[in-house]
């Protein structure tokens, strides 16, 4: 899976969440809190987005997350099984 | 402060399956409207319980946004608080908007850390825990995070507290079917002692899966076979072919203020609560004790400063259970003696089902209006009263002349209250 289709993913996911985000907003540069996400927004993007992903990552590795890169990097290494 | 504070009801907020709000919840009350019919909202294939008072075609965003006060801002924020909440928590949030804007608290110049907040109940998410589980069960990588915050009884204390910006104390009250009782004796303490200048008291609706009401069925509480196909007829306080309880979904909310506060603003006093009890049978059983629900109806009598005689009509816990209903005759024969049969009884779970941790919040609503308005709601279902004792209503609503109204709350594991509210 590219690295544009796992961003369209936790994209869609974002805007579930927070559905008052603006779609075009949303870039990988931002991080979920610039987005106006809190604390339990934040774990729902990404839960929601392993989920779709069919992704199992150990809660510790996304605490290095800084922005959506980051995020979309992360999910790209685990589904190439690195 | 020194001497006591007393205490006043400013603001009445209501969801119930008979009106979503105040006006047509007294409308449903005076018509007699009745609440029951076969569950949809709970699965009930596979269950003995086939009834309910459930509340239908009511939208909690619609709900919020019906409440007069309701500004974009408030609007906006508490649909985020509430998008991810159980259903108890979006009916609570909905009574509670209705009662402060009815109340008109915030144009009152109180700190806000002198507002309290209490929700009656526990357990109050128990369908939402039962899907939860369902998916846990199924892939616990993910389940839904907030679910953390969500499946605590507390949660919502917090979401109403960011709601509506309460920052005084604040907790939940548990007292099973005397939880809604409990929680406005507690709000009464608290006002009373001079430690709040208001509390806002929130009885949640009961969000029982099949699990639970299935359980209450086979304890024989739950009202089951013989009016499965008879809703309307299934709940009948103090008839004698009642045949237990029906299950009522509701939330209800009152704001509680200092009197003197209240009237030097200029808020609109719907009555005075003027005194409580809440007493421990030592029985963690579900049978009621005749002799804790006297001395709690007695407890609240004095320390509201009143005699039996005073009393011009009575709220009784009426649940349509077949032994709660013959002691609570029992204890008000006792306490009221040969006046018994001078005061109008009835029970509001005959219209809208018992609605268990709100039951309270609701009938203690209920006796506000009808002695506002003067009238006596209907005890449906009454053909044969189990006790000739009572001057119990009829199946229309009648005039009603009364200063002072008692109002009985009952609940498994022996707890006992009552209150004594009154005009001002």
């Amino acid at each position: 899976m590219t690295r544009d289709a796992i961003f369209a993913v936790v994209k869609d996911n974002i805007l579930k969440v927070l559905p008052e985000v603006c779609p075009a907003a949303i870039s990988l540069e931002k991080s979920l809190v610039e987005l106006g996400a809190n604390s339990v927004d934040r774990v729902e993007v990404a839960m929601y987005s392993m989920e779709a992903l069919k992704l199992k990552i150990p809660r510790i590795e996304l605490h290095g997350v800084r922005n959506l890169a980051d995020l979309v990097d992360l999910f790209h290494a685990h589904l190439r099984g690195e | 402060m020194g001497a006591h504070q007393r205490v006043a009801l400013t603001g009445m907020g209501v969801v119930t399956s008979i009106g979503h709000n105040l006006s047509a919840f007294a409308s449903g009350l005076r018509h007699g409207a009745c609440g029951i019919s076969f569950l949809r909202r709970i699965p009930a294939s596979g269950i003995s319980v086939k009834i309910g008072a459930e509340i239908h075609d009511f939208d909690w965003q619609q709900g919020l946004e019906a409440v007069p006060s309701a500004d974009t801002d408030f609007l906006r924020r508490s649909k985020k608080i509430l998008n991810r909440a159980p259903e108890s928590t979006r009916l609570s949030a909905c009574a509670a908007a209705q009662a402060l804007a009815q109340s008109g608290l915030r144009h009152a110049r109180l700190a806000e850390e002198r507002i309290g907040l209490i929700v009656a109940g526990s357990n109050l998410h128990q369908r939402y825990i039962h899907e939860n589980s369902a998916r846990f069960r199924q892939e616990p990588e993910y389940i839904n995070p907030s679910y953390a915050l969500s499946f605590l009884d507390t949660s919502q204390v917090g979401c109403l507290s960011e709601m509506f910006a309460l920052h005084g104390m604040g907790y939940t009250v548990g007292g099973a079917s005397a939880s809604g009782n409990a929680a406005l004796y507690h709000g009464w303490q608290w006002i009373r002692a001079g430690l709040l200048d208001a509390c806002v008291v929130v009885g949640a609706s009961p969000d029982f899966s099949a699990l639970e009401l299935q359980a209450f069925s086979i304890l024989g509480a739950a009202c089951g076979e013989p009016y499965h196909t008879l809703p309307h007829q299934a709940c009948r306080p103090f008839d004698r072919n009642r045949a237990g309880f029906v299950l009522g979904e509701g939330s209800g909310c009152v704001v509680l203020e200092n009197l003197d506060l209240a009237r030097q603003r200029g808020a609109e006093l719907w009555g005075e609560l003027k005194g409580g009890s809440l007493l421990l049978d030592g029985n963690s059983l579900a049978n009621p004790v005749l002799g804790g629900e006297i001395k709690a109806i007695r407890r609240a009598l004095e320390e509201a400063g009143a005699q039996p005689a005073d009393i011009g009509y009575i709220n009784a816990h009426g649940s349509s259970s077949s032994l709660g209903d013959q002691v609570e005759c029992e204890a008000l024969a006792a306490v009221f003696g040969d006046g018994a049969g001078g005061i109008p009884v009835n029970s509001t779970k005959s219209l809208i089902g018992h609605c268990i941790f709100a039951a309270g919040i609701l009938e203690f609503i209920a006796c506000a209006i009808q002695l506002k308005e003067g009238f006596l709601h209907p005890n449906l279902n009454l053909e044969s009263p189990l006790d000739d004792r009572f001057n119990f209503a009829g199946s229309t609503a009648s005039p009603l002349q009364a200063g002072l109204a008692l109002s009985n709350g009952f609940g498994f594991g022996g707890f006992n209250s009552s209150l004594v509210f009154g005009k001002v």
